[in-house]
């Protein structure tokens, strides 16, 4: 068996300089004229420690961390020429302890089955490790439509878009519905500030979500299939164009596909412009049609009147990615995995204060105290865990004190959070809650498509009612105008992303409300993030007079002579915080 | 209803709903307004505006009824705090970036709300009488006002940011239409109710009990005034001084007031020679409008002096004498810096004085007189004394005044009233020798009947408030005896005249509710969105908007020329300045005020602009399209204009910019609306739910209260019903109403932009004879003499008589009866169809009605680019065509055309006859038609295959322009389409192709079945009626030959004359040309304007030697006559038009207006000459009609008709008629475009 060096090259990889890694080692590769296969492959989901290159030879595996261009040279030279891994910056093997095999370890990667382990470019790869199986079994086997979706049903598959309806209902409805026109649709149009779920999965296994659409569109009869990826995922866009090419040469797509006679699908991908909106299925619906992109009132469900108004079925990335593995290992080993309501697994985008920021896949049922300390190492700097956010900008914050939260749609829902897509955003003692609300609402706020009148002009005057707390301006009564604002735009939305616009707000409101009163009543930010309620002040003990401080003072508020203790003048202070940041000695106190 | 409907709660009811109705429907089905704004029942649900929400049982949050459909049990709530709430909310929020005012300052600032911008538009449009009439709905004295109101209004008036410190005169506006009204012989007279048999009696005949009295009279109350002096008018007899307002100004509106019914006794004091007691027991109600006017002393040492008085004693010892004082030789001080002060000084210096100062302790700048009044005393000589208080005044032995010592002042801290307060600097005293001091700091109320009230009373308390006033309720005026009622300055204590007018109103409906039994509540204040709440406007809001224009100063007397009592200010010379200045006015309030969606709910919600304060948007107003403005600030994002654009009208012109808070309404890619493929058809603004897509208008459109005027469209030959929004004859605007033809209310740009020739003053209106070759005047009995004479010197034959397809059914029969009748000549006819063969006559046999387009499987539209030149028409194919995507083809011959866009496939042709005629070829020789339909229901295949098949198929094809794959594929589509409608029109298709039409409707068994076959469409609103009407020289009424016998004994019988025409007219256009016509008669047309050919039509009409015209202007037809008569306006007569489908319409008189014989009269006039006689008004005119109609028959076998070859288009544009041309010309030239 030859040596395989690979290297990890999806977008956080390449973000972290895999490219050069990669280059380099082709350079050595061919200037030394080595004897191993160089190949690709995509995020494994470590994405704190990328650049990764993994090595396979005869003793075994060895997943290297942070392997930039020199890192690289090195292990070439002691790995594949000596003979001898380098153990100091091994982070997983199964050879021995390494410092990330937990992480590996505590996963169940069903969606996450290829992602970092195969050449997201080679459909041949991905037919190695059951590609395409799935729907072969059902050509094969003859499987019925019914049978197919009552598999779907049974393994209690949930949509993975955040919405949590059950994927076999929904494809029931489409299947019900008859016409000839039907479609299918992918919503790739990942858009939670923190979320990257989908784009590793279109960058790590695309096949698995077009096998998904293809035995999607054969339960429902589909004519059509459309993947609504969002244009800033240029990766995601050039390996599921690189995968449909494939499929297509290999009959996968066109017609009578699969030898089933009648069977006729391809899939195109539609390339949306960024507005967070589209993934809004009646939005996303019309901005396909080339409308401009609003949601509109359902009933009728795209089930019945989707794209074109034909029966259209929409399911997300990582839903997709899941059908293939439970066809081919049945229902029941799916389902075998979660709670009662909630199964199979579920891939988590571990963001913000964190220590390991990356993806994880994990039974549902999990706590979200396991998911932040067993899989994401706890919190940076060993900082005071506070809360986490979960579920994007339509989610909310959920505290420490209900982190022993299974994950589960409605455990979580219970807590006034919501599942979503699977961001969760870590926050520690130094985040300030309104000034997260803030900044979820600030992001509704400029999504708003601007159609209902609660969404469009209740999220600003939300916005600015929190701008005004967290400038000191806040006033008695303004907690009870943000409360009455957000139930009246959670009442009065059309869609999604008003609904559940204020969420961010509410929940900080519920279980921070001493914050919010602190930013009001006493003009103070308990976690010192916003500035204006800030004072800046010289520790009279530590100043040492060195004079970097009164230099670099954009204002020239601070005086004093060398050697002499500084003082700031509070009234020309703009609070910009430049004395704090310049401060070797530690003496500009903040409070 | 059917078997499948739901079974709904709706608040509580148990009622029927249908599958797929919306909650929104139903409720109103069932008489429950629910409020929405972004619902507009021609377009899709949208759910934006979120004000429609209702409950919904199981179901979370509120449901938008608009797009929430029937489920079987569903339970709805429609009416609950929460809901109310949350429509209250979302009123509130959008209000918060509704950048805009409601009315303009002006009315704002007006204690009485007079409606300022109405009234100046009205002004502006020569309306005086009825600016008076809008005037006096809160202000009865606007001749007064107009001299002597303060002008809160002014002051707040936005001119003066523009153009610094000229406000738009608006007193002096009102000051010229009072004075034109009360000269006029048909001044405003307001309509008083029938009697209530209820009295009231108002104590003092001032500002507010006049008001009063006025108010309560027209409510048709008994409204006796009891005055305590001589005279009428209080204060503005004995207060104001007669330079000012001339007792003859204040008389004449005191006798307005009196010709209502309303008595006034004189030297009737309360309390002394009236007594409480008596009033009581024959009054139901009383009104206390007794007025401030004790006036106050100096209030310093030696204040008891002689020749010290109070300014009002001084001024109203005056009137009451009638004896002007002789101040000659003598110095007269006057202390106080108000509207009073300035009356005494200058009536002093009237009185001749030698010196006149006016004292007063603080500087000009704090002055609460009248700017204008301080610089007119000045002018006049007056001298000031500013920062000065009087100390002491000295007396000489006669314990007269002899100087007064005053002390100079400096200005302090601000006060409680905000003026800095005059304190005295030490030492600075000085004396001033003076012979007369009048006192004008002040007034009071006089209050002596209390006591004598309260004794008789019975039930409740006169009281009086702290400052020594009349305590009354603030917001209804009611004192502490419920029949009792106070106003004005007895109230207030010294205020103005607008502010009593203002508490009359307020008094007066309170008393008019408790006379009535009703509650007595103060009447709800409208929601008004004021630009002052987002910002204070800058001279930088207006500068980029309007332009700067010098005010109209007022004339007045030269300053050596006052030495008297006569009027200064003189008014303004005459209309053209009062016209000017009305221009002035920057419109601030929103033109569509009077029907603002968004303003009445916030209104009926109560809701508050400044709830959800915060950051909004400003936007300039888009005015680059000539006929619709844009202001987005006004924009509550409904879409609505987007989307009726984009599913009714096709164009797709309007689209949403942007997203969230910063979305706005544009024309698509930013461009001025005529730049798109907009179709300027209004229908964005007769869809708009607030201000924001307008009609952009030449004229200030007010807004006023208009009056509606329904009536048909005289354009094109559908015949949509419209309304016309006028005030007293001045057309402001049209809108669509749900008619017969345009059920749903839409209408195009031909009502909606071309009603100006309405208001054009250049109308005839007076028969003119062209002398020496200019027009004179002459009498109607002249020109019908006229006529006569000149139909009798010729023969028959040499008379020729036409009339226009704009002209209504009633005078084309007059026309036709004029012709056979009284001319006896067969030449009648039409310029419309003159020389186009006789093809046309049958176009609308069987066609498919209009409304049944939106069941068709597939329209085809032949040549006519419909959204041209019928859109409402083209709004059901667009309709359609977008709700249930059927496919439109267009057959053209223009490769880019204004359809293009709008259609599925596009053939292009050279000739549409030839197109038609391979068509049918191709059918009949492939074995293609529908054989059982031609077997059953057609005559004449047999003869008109044989015809057909003898031409060449390629050279068909090739005269077509098509290729044969084009012809085939249409043939086979229109053949195997279930329901293909085609939709054509006469201006583009000769006579001969409509003719093919049929063939080939005939040929594929499309003809009168349903949503199936052939849609003509007519040249012009009564297109069809000139067939009708007899205005051929074969027909006769009801399309009957003329060379019937039996027909014509009819008529001889009918008309009462022994002989009619006999001699045929084969071809009219032929005798035209021939030169043997010597009389030409021309009713409503335009050949010369019109002609596509004018040299020939020239030619012709230079070989006739007696041309009549009647036309509404001097038309270029109207011009070469030789006699032209005055034609009415349909509205002016009422009457019918016979639309494309052949639908009878009526159309009442709705104007009054126009020449004092209207144009059915002339024609009875006319035929009078002869003998006939003939009803002169439209009803008995049909009557007539009616009576010659063929009898009932059978209905035939449908007829084919060969045609040889093509015949001629048409030789007249714009239907020969001189009004669409005007509009369609200008319409060209402002939009630039086709």
């Amino acid at each position: 068996m030859p040596t395989i060096v690979t290297v990890g090259l999806g977008s956080c990889g390449i973000a972290a300089g895999a490219n050069k890694t990669y280059e380099k080692i082709k350079a050595i590769k061919e200037s030394d004229k080595l004897d191993f296969k160089l190949k690709k492959t995509s995020c494994v989901g470590m994405c704190y420690r990328e650049p990764l290159v993994e090595i396979t030879d005869e003793t075994g595996t060895y997943l290297y961390g942070e392997v930039d261009a020199d890192r690289a040279v090195e292990v070439i030279e002691k790995h594949i020429n000596q003979q001898d891994p380098i153990r100091n910056y091994i982070v997983y093997t199964d050879l021995f302890d390494a410092p990330e095999n937990d992480f590996i370890g505590a996963q169940v990667k069903i969606v996450l089955r290829n992602c970092g382990y195969m050449d997201p470019e080679s459909i041949d790869e991905y037919e190695s490790r059951e590609g395409y199986e799935a729907i072969k079994k059902i050509a094969a086997d003859q499987i019925s439509r019914e049978v197919v979706i009552d598999t779907v049903l049974k393994s209690g598959l949930r949509g993975r878009g955040g919405g949590g309806f059950p994927t076999g209902m929904k494809w029931k409805f489409a299947n019900a519905n008859k016409s000839n026109d039907k479609y299918v649709i992918c919503n790739a149009d990942e858009g939670d500030p923190g979320a990257f779920m989908d784009r590793s999965v279109l960058e790590g296994d695309p096949h698995s979500v077009l096998e998904g659409m293809i035995i999607a569109a054969y339960a429902i009869e589909a004519t059509g299939g459309v993947i609504y990826c969002r244009a800033e995922y240029p990766l995601a866009i050039k390996r599921l164009n690189i995968a449909i090419k494939q499929a297509r040469d290999r009959g996968y797509l066109g017609k009578n596909i699969f030898g089933i006679e009648g069977f006729n699908l391809d899939i195109y991908i539609k390339e949306g412009a960024g507005a967070f909106v589209c993934g809004e299925e009646t939005a996303l619906i019309a901005s396909i049609e080339g409308e401009r992109g609003m949601p509109r009132k359902r009933p009728p469900f795209p089930a019945v009147s989707g794209l074109w108004k034909k029966p259209t079925n929409i399911n997300n990335v990582e839903t997709f990615a899941n059908i293939p593995w439970i066809i081919i290992h049945g229902a029941e080993a799916y389902s075998k995995y979660g709670t009662e309501k909630s199964k199979g697994t579920k891939v988590f985008a571990l963001a913000g204060k964190v220590r390991h920021s990356g993806l994880v896949e994990v039974p549902m049922g999990m706590t979200i105290r396991d998911v932040i300390f067993k899989l994401g190492g706890g919190i940076k700097n060993n900082k005071k865990f506070k809360a986490v956010q979960m579920g994007g900008p339509s989610g909310g914050c959920i505290p420490e004190f209900l982190s022993d939260t299974i994950v589960d749609y409605d455990s979580v829902n219970a807590t006034g959070a919501i599942m979503g897509s699977g961001g969760m955003v870590v926050m520690d003692e130094t985040t300030c809650m309104v000034d997260v609300a803030k900044f979820f609402l600030d992001f509704t706020c400029k999504e708003s498509c601007g159609k209902c009148t609660f969404c469009r002009m209740g999220t600003k005057r939300m916005l600015e009612i929190l701008d005004r707390i967290t400038r000191g301006h806040g006033k008695e009564g303004d907690l009870e105008k943000l409360e009455e604002l957000a139930y009246q735009i959670k009442d009065n939305s059309l869609c999604g992303l008003g609904q559940t616009a204020p969420n961010p707000v509410l929940t900080t409101i519920r279980y921070f409300r001493d914050e919010y009163e602190a930013h009001i009543n006493h003009k103070k930010c308990p976690a010192k993030v916003c500035r204006p309620l800030l004072t800046y002040k010289v520790d009279e003990e530590k100043c040492t007079g060195c004079m970097v401080c009164l230099r670099n003072c954009p204002v020239k508020a601070i005086t004093g002579e060398r050697k002499q203790t500084h003082f700031i003048n509070q009234e020309i202070c703009t609070k910009c915080g430049v004395c704090f940041s310049k401060c070797k000695f530690e003496s500009i106190l903040l409070s | 209803m059917s078997d499948n409907s739901l079974n709904i709660i709706l608040d509580g009811n148990i009622v029927k709903g249908f599958p797929g109705e919306t909650i929104l429907n139903l409720a109103k089905r069932h008489g429950i307004e629910i409020p929405t704004l972004c619902n507009d029942d021609r377009l899709e649900p949208f759910t934006s505006c979120y004000v429609c929400v209702v409950e919904v049982e199981e179901m979370r949050g509120h449901q938008p009824s608009c797009s929430t459909k029937l489920t079987e049990g569903m339970k709805i709530t429609t009416n609950s705090e929460g809901i109310r709430k949350s429509r209250k909310i979302a009123l509130e929020l959008m209000l918060s970036n509704h950048y805009a005012d409601c009315i303009g300052p002006c009315k704002q600032t007006c204690p009485a709300g007079v409606d300022v911008q109405g009234y100046i538009s009205l002004i502006d449009k020569g309306q005086y009488s009825e600016a008076i009439a809008l005037i006096k709905e809160t202000n009865p004295l606007p001749a007064i006002c107009g001299r002597v109101c303060v002008r809160p209004c002014e002051s707040e008036c936005r001119r003066n940011l523009l153009d610094e410190g000229a406000p738009v005169g608006i007193d002096y506006l009102k000051r010229f239409a009072a004075d034109y009204d009360l000269a006029s012989p048909t001044k405003y007279v307001p309509a008083v109710k029938p009697s209530t048999g209820k009295k009231v009696a108002v104590i003092g005949a001032g500002p507010g009990g006049l008001s009063v009295a006025h108010f309560l009279q027209i409510e048709g109350h008994q409204a006796d005034i009891f005055e305590a002096a001589p005279k009428s008018g209080g204060w503005l007899r004995y207060g104001i001084p007669e330079y000012r307002l001339p007792n003859d100004i204040l008389d004449q509106e005191v006798k307005n007031i009196t010709d209502l019914g309303v008595a006034i006794s004189y030297n009737k004091k309360l309390g002394k020679n009236l007594s409480y007691r008596e009033l009581k027991s024959a009054y139901d109600a009383m009104v206390l409008t007794i007025g401030s006017q004790k006036g106050t002393g100096v209030g310093c040492a030696g204040d008891d002096a002689g020749n010290v008085f109070s300014g009002i004693d001084f001024l109203k010892n005056m009137e009451i004498t009638g004896q002007r004082y002789d101040f000659r030789g003598k110095t007269i001080a006057v202390v106080g810096g108000g509207n009073t002060a300035m009356d005494c000084c200058r009536t002093s210096i009237r009185c001749k004085a030698d010196k006149v100062y006016v004292i007063y302790r603080r500087t000009e700048k704090e002055m609460p007189a009248n700017p204008i009044e301080i610089h007119e005393s000045k002018l006049e000589g007056v001298e000031y004394l500013f920062l000065t208080l009087p100390k002491k005044i000295n007396k000489n032995e006669k314990d007269e005044v002899e100087s007064v010592t005053c002390i100079k002042m400096e200005l302090g801290e601000p006060d409680a009233s905000g003026r800095r307060r005059p304190v005295p600097v030490d030492g600075s005293d000085f004396e001033l020798r003076v012979d007369f001091i009048f006192a004008a700091i002040g007034q009071k109320t006089e209050v002596n009947f209390i006591d004598d009230i309260n004794a008789y009373a019975g039930y409740g308390e006169l009281k009086i408030n702290k400052w020594g006033d009349i305590d009354a309720d603030k917001a209804t005026l009611q004192t502490g005896i419920p029949s009792m009622f106070a106003a004005g300055d007895g109230v207030t204590g010294p205020a103005t005249i607008i502010e009593a007018i203002a508490q009359a109103k307020v008094a007066s409906t309170s008393a008019h509710q408790f006379l009535m039994g009703l509650p007595i509540k103060p009447a709800k204040k409208p929601f008004t969105s004021k630009r002052d709440n987002f910002k204070k406007q800058l001279k930088e809001d207006y500068k980029g908007t309007f332009k700067s224009q010098v005010r109209e100063e007022m004339p007045t007397l030269a300053a050596d020329a006052r030495f008297n009592f006569s009027e200064v200010e003189l008014g303004y010379a005459g209309e053209a300045v009062a016209h000017h200045e009305a221009q002035r006015c920057l419109e601030c309030g929103c033109a569509a005020f009077l029907d603002c969606d968004l303003q009445k709910y916030a209104s009926e919600y109560n809701a508050q602009q400044k709830s959800f304060e915060g950051d909004f948007r400003e936007y300039l107003v888009d005015f680059r399209h000539p006929y619709i403005e844009i202001d987005n600030n006004k924009c509550i994002l409904c879409a609505r204009c987007v989307r009726i654009c984009r599913e009714v009208v096709g164009a797709n012109a309007l689209g949403l910019i942007n997203r969230g808070f910063h979305t706005y309404v544009a024309p698509s890619m930013g461009e001025a609306l005529q730049d798109t493929h907009c179709e300027s058809c209004g229908m964005c603004i007769s869809t708009c739910p607030t201000g924001a897509i307008s009609e952009n208008v030449s004229f200030k459109p007010g807004p006023v209260k208009f009056n509606s005027a329904e009536t048909i469209c005289n354009y094109c030959s559908v015949g949509c019903a419209i309304s016309l929004h006028h005030k007293n004859g001045f057309v402001l605007g049209v809108n669509g109403v749900n008619g017969l033809l345009n059920c749903d209310g839409n209408i195009c740009k031909y009502p909606k932009f071309g009603y100006h020739y309405l208001n054009d003053v250049s109308r005839i209106t007076k028969p003119m004879l062209k002398v020496n070759g200019k027009f004179e005047e002459i009498t109607y009995d002249k020109a019908f003499k006229l006529i006569g004479e000149k139909i009798n010197a010729v023969s028959p034959i040499e008379n020729a008589f036409f009339a226009g397809a704009r002209l209504m059914n009633e005078e084309l029969y007059l026309v036709h009866k004029l012709a056979r009748g009284a001319a006896k000549t067969n030449n009648v006819g039409s310029f419309h169809y003159m020389g186009r063969g006789e093809g046309y006559r049958n176009n609308c046999e069987m066609n498919a009605p209009i409304a049944q387009i939106a069941d068709a499987s597939a329209v085809y539209i032949f040549g006519t680019e419909i959204n041209l030149d019928y859109p409402v028409v083209g709004f059901m194919v667009q309709n359609a065509r977008y709700l249930k995507k059927i496919p439109v083809v267009i057959v053209s011959d223009k490769a880019v055309n204004a359809m293009s866009h709008k259609v599925d496939q596009l053939i292009v042709v050279k000739s549409y006859y030839h197109f038609i005629k391979a068509v049918n070829y191709y059918l009949l020789s492939h074995g293609l038609e529908n054989a059982l339909f031609l077997r059953d229901r057609v005559e004449g295949l047999e003869g008109y295959k044989t015809m057909l098949l003898k031409e060449n198929f390629d050279t068909l094809v090739a005269s077509s322009g098509a290729s044969t794959d084009a012809i085939v594929s249409f043939a086979d589509a229109y053949n195997k389409e279930i329901n293909a409608i085609l939709v054509f029109s006469e201006k583009e298709t000769s006579s001969n192709t409509s003719k093919e039409l049929f063939n080939l409707a005939n040929i594929t068994g499309k003809l009168g079945k349903t949503a199936n076959g052939l849609i003509a469409l007519k040249e012009k609103n009564n297109s069809q009626g000139l067939f009708d009407m007899g205005i051929s020289p074969h027909l006769g009424i009801g399309g009957q030959e003329i060379s019937d016998k039996e027909y014509n004994m009819r008529l001889m019988k009918k008309w009462g004359v022994a002989k009619i025409a006999s001699e045929e007219t084969e071809c009219l256009s032929g005798v035209m040309k021939e030169g043997v016509i010597r009389n030409l008669f021309i009713f409503g047309e335009d050949p010369v304007g019109c002609a596509v050919d004018r040299e020939s039509v020239d030619k012709t009409f230079s070989q006739v030697s007696f041309r009549m015209v009647q036309d509404y202007f001097l038309t270029e037809t109207a011009r070469v006559a030789d006699l032209i008569l005055p034609a009415s306006f349909p509205i002016e007569m009422g009457g019918t038009y016979t639309n494309a489908q052949k639908v009878i319409q009526n159309f009442e008189k709705v104007m009054k207006s126009g020449p004092e014989k209207n144009s059915l009269q002339q024609i009875s006039g006319i035929l009078q000459e002869f003998g006939i006689s003939t009803p002169d008004n439209s009803r008995d005119i049909l009557m007539e009609i009616i009576s010659l109609l063929p009898p009932e028959r059978e209905a035939g076998k449908l007829l084919m008709r060969p045609t040889k070859g093509d015949n001629d288009k048409r030789s007249y544009e714009h239907g020969c008629d001189a009004v669409t041309k005007r509009f369609e010309e200008e319409f060209n030239i402002v939009i630039r475009k086709l």
